[in-house]
């Protein structure tokens, strides 16, 4: 059942002032969610001076700069810095986005940091992707070939064929489009998201892949996709700019193709 | 449980469609209505063309919200017993609301 409120121990509570002792005039405040397991306290919002004078043009680097420089516990996930690992993804400035190809100028007044909402919060601004990674195994997202083809023989894709994947292939699995839709806060466990059932779509339009009807039968049922309700978020929170609630249609009309 | 999803989103998706029409012209019919006397009204309403457009309208409609519904309660009620509950509500609002506008049909009929 839909809760209302929250518990009284995930109420979020005013934090830590970091104020920068530089005496810079170009100064930036950045208000990040707090949370550790290790402690007692409710979750907190600390906030940060950070002089932009001597800081990097993203908000990665703007959180980089805080942990280096004024508060090692800050917790975060990064690794590629370009938009191509999906690791920094996080709620910046009430959008789900990645913190590496977001800029710092895009965002009026003092810039807010949240972890990717509705997901278990495993400390500060990382959420555990368990569910969602579990959730990926189920659709088997690898080709399925049934020939006893020779190995070494390439797998021909015409140039239309392999048109086809654009636009889907290049999602990065961040899960910003998933934790933004308000049908998988809900039904998590169930519904497979966004992020999940444009990886299916991918497969399902590979030409070489031979078990499409098998993956069809898989998807038909009340949850794993009908409880997308095309509400868009998905395709708006995209860092990639990419279209699951697009791919999510195609995967029904695929179905009700099917006879 | 798989095909009743395919087909719920079917029979939703053709009657979503079906309804466009019969909106278009319920207003236009209203705003036509509402420029005639009371006894030109009643007559235009007792036709059989008026009979049947109402009547297949509110059941299409009725139809219509009832799945709709469903879908939110799929959504947001986890409870299976809370579930049942809400859903057969849904239903018995829905018979009452057809059993009205059959009645009221009637009325017009007998006037």
């Amino acid at each position: 059942m839909v809760k209302f409120n929250l518990p009284d121990n995930s109420k979020l509570t005013k934090g830590d002032y970091f104020k920068s002792d530089i005496g810079s005039k170009n100064i930036k405040k950045f208000q990040i969610y707090r949370w550790s397991p290790e402690d007692e306290r409710n979750p907190r919002m600390d906030t940060y001076e950070v002089d932009m004078n001597s800081c990097g043009p993203m908000v990665l680097d703007a959180v980089m700069k805080i942990k280096n420089e004024i508060d090692s516990s800050l917790t975060f996930r990064r690794s590629c810095r370009e938009g191509i690992c999906g690791s920094c993804a996080m709620n910046i400035d009430g959008t789900n986005t990645l913190a590496c190809t977001k800029a710092i100028n895009d965002v009026k007044g003092d810039i807010k940091i949240y972890p990717l909402p509705h997901m278990p919060v495993i400390k500060d601004l990382i959420t555990n992707l368990k569910s969602l990674y579990t959730q990926l195994k189920s659709i088997k997202p690898w080709l399925h070939s049934k020939k006893t083809q020779a190995t070494d023989v390439e797998n021909i894709q015409s140039k239309e064929e392999r048109s086809k994947l654009d636009g889907l292939y290049e999602c990065i699995l961040c899960a910003c489009c998933s934790t933004s839709c308000p049908s998988y806060w809900w039904n998590s466990d169930k519904y497979l998201g966004p992020a999940v059932l444009l990886q299916s779509y991918r497969w399902l339009q590979d030409s070489r892949d031979e078990e499409r009807k098998e993956r069809l039968k898989e998807l038909d049922d009340t949850f794993k996709v009908y409880r997308c309700h095309t509400i868009m978020n998905c395709t708006q929170a995209c860092p990639k700019g990419l279209n699951p609630a697009e791919a999510i249609a195609g995967i029904k009309r695929m179905i009700s193709q099917q006879s | 449980m798989s095909d009743s999803a395919k087909t719920t989103w079917k029979v939703n998706q053709f009657t979503s469609i079906i309804l466009v029409p019969f909106i278009s012209y319920l207003i236009f019919k209203i705003i036509e209505l509402s420029k005639l006397p009371y006894d030109e009204i009643i007559s235009e309403l007792s036709s059989a063309w008026s009979i049947f457009y109402i009547l297949i309208f509110t059941i299409l409609g009725l139809f219509h919200m009832r799945q709709g519904v469903n879908e939110i309660m799929e959504d947001y009620v986890h409870s299976q017993n809370f579930k049942k509950v809400f859903k057969f509500s849904i239903s018995i609002f829905v018979f009452g609301i057809l059993t009205f506008v059959c009645l009221s049909l009637l009325l017009i009929l007998m006037v």
